[in-house]
């Protein structure tokens, strides 16, 4: 039978959140190494299928987010959702900003990345400091993001 | 909103963590009720009531209780 607690959600987002970023990791790595086994010219076909698996990880965690958000308790998903907004916010303002900078030609484009790469794990380092500051600023510890502070007899 | 849960939950001899469990919520959540930081939603508020046997108004306090008082 499924748990439906607030442990179950968070068992069931973390058994399929690492796998994931662990793919992500491992094809942000794969696809350069696949161009330079072309010789820097693959086909553009395998190029497109690289480039669409590396990025799925991204769709994978935010369906995943958005289980978690279904699945877990009422308080639990108020200081998610507080946080997933500003780190959205943030994120989005700035690539707006990146692209129009580029288009004035203010600033140089990358070779080595792009900023549109950088956008998903943009949204997710803001994402992870503004969930951090919301804590500290509940008086709750950064040490274990599932225990607020010592468990009060 | 004020509410009781603190003394309900110690005199059951229950940790935040122990209510947590009984309520599927986390422990994060039985601190923010606690301290008055959240306001529960209606079912979990019947769903505490329950757990200790009480009605919502005896858990929680709105701050209009006169009025029930000044009913009766």
């Amino acid at each position: 039978m499924k748990d439906i607690t607030f442990r179950g959600a968070n068992r069931r987002y973390r058994r399929l959140f690492f796998p994931v970023m662990a793919f992500y990791v491992v094809f942000c790595f794969a696809g350069p190494l696949i161009m330079v086994a072309y010789g820097g010219e693959p086909p553009v076909w395998l190029m497109v299928i690289v480039a669409i698996i590396s990025g799925a990880p991204i769709a994978v965690v935010f369906w995943l987010m958005g289980r978690y958000l279904r699945e877990t308790d009422e308080f639990t998903r108020k200081i998610q959702i507080d946080a997933l907004l500003p780190g959205a916010g943030i994120t989005l303002s700035l690539a707006v900003i990146w692209g129009f900078l580029e288009l004035y030609q203010v600033v140089p484009r990358f070779k080595i990345f792009t900023p549109m790469m950088m956008v998903g794990p943009s949204f997710f380092f803001f994402y992870g400091i503004t969930f951090s500051i919301q804590r500290l600023l509940r008086g709750e510890s950064l040490r274990d993001a599932s225990v607020m502070g010592r468990d009060e007899r | 909103m004020k509410n009781r849960l603190r003394d309900l939950r110690s005199g059951k001899g229950w940790s935040q963590g122990d209510l947590a469990d009984a309520l599927g919520v986390s422990r994060q959540s039985i601190n923010a009720l606690e301290t008055g930081k959240f306001d529960p939603s209606l079912p979990l508020a019947f769903r505490i009531a329950r757990l200790f046997n009480k009605r919502i108004e005896d858990v929680f306090d709105d701050g209009l209780g006169y009025m029930k008082k000044a009913a009766e």
